[in-house]
């Protein structure tokens, strides 16, 4: 199997604090990776270096085996596509106008907004009925939704997700994740998930990494990681003896 | 009844070029949160291409062409050379503003050492021609300006909302760093803004320099279409049409009824009772409301 990403020595700073600390990891083409941990343990940090949306300050990022472009711009064109936390629809833009900055990396966007539309509104119909509908006016579901199909629309080779349960009701948060297990078990697409929902994010995963304070601490397959007593007793909630 | 509606035909014609201009610091602020107060020195700059053009006798329709490509050069250049720096180091944007006022009192001086002060009519062969209608007369600049202004909205309107490059400047003004996350190269829109608001300046030069004359401080004209922006609500595409017409209206009516003297002591009055009572202007709502 080859690695599409690799991750080595990576370490990140906001001005002079240490954000990740010689971080290394990779992720496996066509699997599912995720990546657990607390609040504030440098899980968005990573995935914005990864992104292409915070600069390396050292350490090295091979995508594909070269290394990231400098540019956000460089990194979606080359196939990173990120769906931020929060969401971050374009709220007083349409569902098709947000779709439509999905493909701005793309020089074949003309040919996106006919085949690749099609497959992003083939997997969310709700998007499709919304269409000419501001992106704001939608449920949060909804604009999970949408943000996950604008990031589609650039084709991307790796998705990455960064908390995509968050502020949505169980029952949705089940929708969304069947998703992102349909686009990698049917399109073979290679995902990058960040969660503090741990149970979820280590359910659907080949393999995960636990994040704590900058640091990976733990690394396994999915169910390797929701079996170890430590992971249980700090991520999964789950009472270790009595 | 017919000298008010004389008055309100010209004062229509002064509010589309206020328009103009106010859309110009609305594009801006709404993407990069500053607003550009050298926006009167590209006007002024564009007029004076406009007015050499004439003076080589090249037809006004083409001398406009002129001077917008000046506007577009020169606000382009002042974006790469002077906020694009700034920009890229963090810089606050109060610094970016002062900035701002550097450069037009730089571009207004250069002018006044190289041309002096001196008043240039712009040589149009029309200026004073009216045409009748019924009993209005409408001066043919008057009418012209209105049009050229209406059509230049119009076309901008067309830009924003119905093209791809449009979209991704709206994308912008709402949320710069995702529109990054997006591929979306913010430095290609920035000087998309930069350029149409070199337009909308060099229009509205011209016609500033048609209607009254072409000199180096004609650039404080562009204070009221920056007030006419905070009236109608900074970043607003529509608040800034509606207030440059509003206050165009204005200017005229205290002109003819009060008098001249009284007219900037009413729009700036104005503007501070609005901003009173409606803190964003008439039609700004904070960050969502952006074009």
């Amino acid at each position: 199997m080859s690695k599409m990403l690799e991750i080595s020595g990576l370490s990140s700073y906001y001005g002079g604090i240490c954000a990740l600390n010689d971080v290394s990891l990779y992720i496996n083409e066509g699997e599912i990776t995720s990546i657990i941990g607390s609040n504030g343990a440098g899980k968005s940090t990573l995935m914005r270096t990864v992104a292409g949306d915070k600069k390396i300050d050292s350490g090295t990022v091979l995508f594909n085996g070269s290394p990231l472009p400098e540019s956000v711009d460089r990194v979606v064109s080359g196939g990173i596509s990120l769906v931020p936390e929060g969401r971050r629809i374009f709220s007083s833009l349409t569902v098709r106008e947000n779709l439509i900055l999905g493909t701005c990396s793309r020089r074949d966007y003309k040919q996106a907004m006919a085949d690749t539309l099609d497959e992003v509104l083939e997997l969310f119909p709700k998007l499709r009925e919304r269409y000419h509908q501001p992106g704001g006016t939608l449920s949060g579901g909804e604009q999970q939704m949408l943000a996950i199909g604008r990031a589609l629309m650039a084709r991307p080779k790796l998705l990455c997700l960064d908390e995509p349960s968050l502020g949505l009701a169980p029952i949705i948060i089940d929708e969304v994740f069947d998703k992102i297990i349909q686009l990698n078990e049917e399109r073979g697409l290679t995902v990058l998930l960040v969660e503090q929902n741990a149970f979820l994010a280590l359910d659907v995963a080949h393999r995960a990494y636990v994040l704590n304070t900058g640091r990976i601490t733990l690394e396994g397959t999915g169910t390797e990681l929701a079996e170890n007593p430590n992971v249980q007793a700090e991520y999964l909630g789950v009472k270790t003896g009595e | 009844m017919i000298q008010i509606l004389q008055q309100l035909v010209t004062s229509v014609s002064v509010g589309g070029l206020y328009a103009l201009l106010a859309v110009g610091y609305a594009l801006i602020y709404s993407v990069f949160d500053f607003t550009k107060l050298a926006f009167g020195g590209i006007m002024m700059v564009s007029a004076f291409a406009g007015y050499f053009a004439t003076k080589l006798g090249v037809p006004t329709a083409a001398a406009m062409l002129v001077a917008s490509a000046a506007g577009v050069l020169i606000s382009v250049a002042v974006e790469l050379l002077a906020y694009r720096p700034m920009r890229k180091r963090n810089a606050n944007r109060l610094f970016l503003m002062i900035s701002a006022m550097g450069v037009n009192i730089f571009i207004t001086n250069l002018f006044l050492c190289l041309f002096g002060a001196n008043l240039r009519a712009l040589p149009t062969g029309f200026s004073s021609n009216t045409i009748a209608l019924g009993p209005l007369r409408i001066g043919v600049v008057d009418l012209l300006s209105l049009i050229v202004s209406v059509v230049a909205l119009v076309l901008l309107t067309f830009f924003l909302y119905r093209t791809r490059a449009g979209v991704t400047v709206r994308a912008s003004a709402l949320d710069m760093s995702t529109a990054g996350l997006m591929g979306i190269d913010v430095n290609r829109v920035s000087l998309i803004v930069f350029a149409i608001s070199g337009i909308t300046a060099a229009i509205a030069g011209m016609f500033f320099g048609m209607k009254y004359n072409v000199y180096p401080a004609m650039g404080s004209i562009s204070n009221k279409a920056f007030i006419a922006s905070v009236i109608g609500g900074l970043g607003s595409l529509k608040g800034a049409v509606i207030g440059g017409f509003l206050l165009g209206i204005l200017e005229i009516m205290v002109t003819a009824y009060i008098s001249a003297t009284y007219r900037d002591l009413v729009s700036f009055a104005v503007m501070m009772i609005v901003l009173i009572f409606l803190p964003n202007g008439l039609f700004g709502m904070g960050d969502q409301n952006k074009l």
